[in-house]
């Protein structure tokens, strides 16, 4: 029973501290904080990354920051194509706050991804994307065609495709981190000394990584699929 | 009351069945098409990490359904 206990405290998200604005009290939850710490980690590493760029001669570091840019802008775009490359500024922020909330939890926070608010508003953001970009591209009327397509008898699923996307990308990503966390928690109680720390290669690092790959990924062949 | 929920989680988590059967296939015809055509391993690659994810999906419903059987009903 220590297990459940400790596992409902996991799965609710606590309230650190409230705040008022006037007579409305907004409580601040344990995943929001988290998120401010990953922002601050992430701004400050593209600060220090950006300060004192070169046309020519450039520093080590300015090779680094253009290293990781080329990678993530030809990996985003390829997955994009040609014709929604814009996008990929989007994609490249979501994929790098899901892979470090999902790897934070290796120093002790907990992932603000095992909250299950945070993983809708992260799919809400993503479905208003995908259509939005189809609006983007064809126009209300040629977008609203297009539920009609490849035949008229599909227009239901295709409505339905609306809602279930959000939905299998925000439950595939919280119960990816969520599952990997039991397991995680389950080994330790088994096995204590060494062997959780092998497995945590693959469960934190590999599947933390991997998921958020997954999530941006899908989200990028929505995008591709709404501007076609 | 505390037996029927672990059978009803312990039913819920019998999705990862078919989960692994989606990805065996997928993995076994990822090695067939790269054995024949090694050049398109690259592409195959990425075709498969989002068929697995995919597949992946059916056992993580069902283990998050398993895990509210078990915290909400109590």
């Amino acid at each position: 029973m220590n297990l459940a206990e400790e596992l409902i405290e996991e799965l609710n998200c606590e309230v650190v501290f409230t705040l008022h604005v006037g007579s409305i009290e907004i409580p601040v939850m344990e995943s929001v904080v988290v998120t401010w710490i990953v922002m601050g980690i992430l701004i400050l590493l593209s600060v220090f990354l950006t300060t004192g760029l070169r046309t020519q001669n450039i520093s080590k570091k300015q090779a680094c920051a253009e290293f990781i840019y080329e990678k993530l802008t030809s990996m985003v775009g390829g997955m994009l194509g040609e014709e929604a490359k814009q996008y990929s500024g989007y994609l490249i922020t979501v994929l790098l706050y899901i892979g470090l909330s999902n790897i934070i939890g290796l120093i002790g926070f907990k992932s603000p991804t095992k909250d299950l608010n945070v993983t809708i508003a992260l799919a809400v953001m993503s479905i208003i994307l995908v259509e939005g970009a189809g609006i983007y591209q064809h126009g209300v009327r040629k977008w609203l065609k297009n539920f009609t397509k490849p035949v008229a008898i599909v227009t239901p699923f295709n409505i339905l495709d609306v809602f279930t996307r959000p939905l299998s990308l925000c439950m595939r990503l919280f119960g990816n981190v969520l599952g990997a966390f039991v397991i995680m928690e389950l080994l330790k109680i088994v096995c204590p000394p060494v062997i959780p720390a092998i497995f945590s290669v693959y469960f934190d690092l590999f599947d933390g990584l991997l998921q958020a790959y997954v999530f941006v990924f899908l989200t990028s062949l929505y995008i591709k699929e709404a501007v076609e | 009351m505390n037996t029927l929920i672990a059978i009803g989680a312990g039913i819920a988590v019998v999705t990862g069945i078919g989960a692994g059967i989606g990805i065996g296939i997928a993995t076994g015809k990822a090695c067939e098409g790269i054995a024949r055509q090694p050049e398109a391993e690259g592409k195959i690659q990425k075709n498969l990490i989002l068929g697995c994810a995919l597949a992946e999906a059916t056992a993580i419903y069902g283990f998050v359904i398993a895990l509210m059987i078990i915290v909400m009903l109590q």
